[in-house]
Order: C-alpha cells, then structure tokens, then sequence
C-alpha cells in the first residue's frame, strides 16, 4: 500500500533532529518566560493564597445551601407568599450574621499560620547567619593571635640570643683577663726564681768564711 | 528552566518549523506548568515537561489545519529561506512527516519525537516513560510502521485527488 520506506521516513526525521533555533531567538524566548513567570509571581503574592479561597468557597457554599434549605423549608411551610424584600434583606443578614465571623476566624487563622511560618523560616535564616557571622570572625581572630604570637616568639628568640651572646663575649673576655694575669705571675715567678738562682750560685763561688777558732 | 529550558525550545521549534510559534508555544508552556499541581508530584520534572511541550506543539499543529486561512493571511514563517529551518519549512514532505506523527497514538508520537527528533538513547527514553529498554524499542519500530501507513494513505489520497482533478 504505501510508496514510502523506512529509510526515507528516518531520513525526514533525522533532518529534523538537525533543526537547531538561533541562540538570540533561545534566549530571547527564554528571557520572556522568565519575566511571565516572574509577573505570574508577583500577581499571585497580592491575591490570596488557593488553599485559603478554596476552603472560603467550601465555607461559603455550605452557608448558601443552608440558607436555601432554611428558605426552601420556610417558604413550603408558609402560609402566605412571602414579601421579596423582607426575604432578601433577611436572607443578606442572615447571610453576613453566618459568613462574617467564621470567614474573619478563618482569615485570622491562615494569616496567623502564614505569618508564624514566615517567622519561624525568617528566624531559622537569621541563626544560620548569626552562626556564619560568628564563625567568620572566630576564624579572623585565630589568625591575627596566631600571627600576633609567632611575632613575638620571634622577638623573644632574638632578644634571647642576643643576650646569651653578650654573655658568652663577657666571658670570653674574664677568661683572657684572668689568663693574662696568670702569664703576668707565671713571669715575675720565673724573674724571682732566677734572680735567686743566681744569689744562691754566687754564694757557692765565694766559698765559706774561715773559723776563727779553728786557727 | 535554565537547564532545560533551550532544549525545550529546540524541541518545539522542531515540532512546529516556526520560531516565533515555538516561543509562543514556550511561553504557555511554563505558565502550564507553574499552576500545575502535577508538576510538584511528577517524579522526573524534566520528562514531564517534554511530554507536555510535544503535546502542545501537536495541538498547535492541529489547530493549525482546522483553521485554514485566506490564502493572502497567510502568515510567512520566520525564517531566511537560505537556513536549515527555512529549507525545512518550505519543504512539503516534512510538513506531512509532522502532520502523520500528530495522528499516531500519544505513546508512539512521544517515543518517536524522542528517539528521532530529540536523539536520546533507548535507556534514557525507557528511564523517562517507565518502560523497559526493549519496550521502547518495540514501541518505536511500531511507531515508525504506523508513521510509514499514515503517509503512505496519505500518498494514496493525494494522488487520487490528482487523477480525479485531471
């Protein structure tokens, strides 16, 4: 029946694959859907929220059926036909006297929830920034000590060594003293020594006075 | 919708051969899916809008033929003629190719527009329906049997109304 094979129906198909829309059209196509779902946005925060309408409508046709019922059940069991504007002014308060205070509890209710919920979310926000905040600076604080610290470790050390330098010169310099003064000693000793070697030596060559009792 | 935001606009700008139709189309698209209540519960967020792009573009292309223009209101599309896209517009085969994979059965057009137009695997497609790879494989020679008796009934047609002409 038909003319048309396979390979020539895949081979439309695969030309159509290869369409590719310019980059400029993309993302001017894209750039108008993020604005309508930004507008869209917007509008729906100034209206109230679906769940909130829907369970006003639920409250709504519930009071209208009763009322009706009410109605229905009054009108059947009335004598006389009933005059349309004593009818509609009671049906309006009845109506505002059942809808008015459940609908301001509810109103109440929701905004009240909304409202803890945007608190609780807003709090949850502000402890995990007061967290950051505090972390940050804890961190900035660890540094600076930590660099103030290895500051004056350093200035320590050096005013460490530097003393224990002049120390060691002090003492280089007693140790000399105190040699000199031994080689200054050591030298008058020697002096002394030989000077009285050479009295003792001139004595011997002299000899030893004659006795005059001897003779 | 940064991520598969060009990818749903390549796609609808295959379906339809007219840019300004597929941003059209884009635009509805997201505004569709924003007040979904399906989109929260759709497990594959990304599949669930490709479906929904497919059958927008399907739609449009139905649309497209029930309301048939004055010949003078014809809109041009907005292509040059010397691109790919132009080529393909004006190319009659294409159009009928589109137009017989809108009659196909959903399961088929969809398997169809992403094994053939879309050019994912097999696996991924499968991942994205639900289905078992070899599932899909048998859903698209199926798909493209179909396709082949839709143009070719198609042919069939034309080619009587010509003879009938003469």
């Amino acid at each position: 029946m038909s003319k048309i094979d396979e390979n020539e129906i895949l081979n439309r198909l695969n030309n159509l694959s290869q369409v590719e829309p310019t980059k400029e059209t993309t993302d001017h196509a894209m750039q108008r859907v993020r604005d309508t779902l930004m507008n869209n946005e917007g509008r729906r925060v100034g209206l109230a929220p679906p769940s909130l309408m829907s369970g006003l409508m639920k409250l709504a046709a519930a009071a209208v059926l009763m009322v009706g019922a009410g109605f229905i059940g009054g009108r059947l069991s009335a004598p006389e036909p009933v005059n349309m504007q004593e009818l509609q002014a009671a049906l309006e308060s009845s109506l505002k006297s059942s809808l008015e205070p459940a609908i301001r509890r509810q109103l109440h209710d929701e905004f009240e929830s909304r409202l803890q919920l945007a608190l609780a979310a807003e709090r949850n926000m502000l402890k995990q920034e007061l967290a950051q905040q505090v972390h940050r600076d804890m961190e900035t604080y660890a540094g600076q000590t930590l660099t103030t610290v290895g500051d004056l470790m350093d200035q320590r050390l050096v005013e460490f060594a530097r003393m224990i330098e002049v120390a060691r010169i002090k003492e280089r310099q007693r140790v000399a003293a105190a040699f000199d003064y031994m080689g200054s000693r050591f030298g008058d000793s020697l002096v002394t020594l030989a000077s009285q070697r050479n009295n003792l030596a001139g004595a011997e060559l002299t000899g030893p006075t004659p006795n005059k009792s001897e003779n | 919708m940064d991520k598969s935001g060009a990818d749903l606009y390549a796609l609808l700008t295959r379906l339809t051969l007219r840019e300004e139709v597929a941003e059209e189309l884009m635009q509805e698209l997201f505004i569709k899916l924003n007040k979904s209540r399906g989109t929260g519960n759709a497990a594959n967020l990304e599949a669930y809008a490709r479906r929904a792009a497919i059958n927008l573009a399907f739609d449009w292309r139905r649309s497209q033929k029930q309301t048939t223009l004055p010949l003078g209101q014809v809109a041009e599309p907005a292509s040059n003629d010397d691109s790919p896209l132009g080529k393909l517009v004006h190319s009659e085969e294409i159009q009928q190719t589109l137009d017989a994979v809108g009659r196909l059965k959903k399961a088929s057009r969809e398997v169809l527009v992403m094994r053939y137009l879309q050019q994912e695997s097999y696996d991924n497609i499968a991942e994205q329906l639900g289905k078992t790879s070899h599932q899909v494989r048998a859903l698209c020679s199926r798909a493209i049997r179909n396709l082949r008796d839709v143009l070719g009934s198609n042919e069939h047609k034309s080619s009587k109304k010509e003879i009938h002409n003469v």
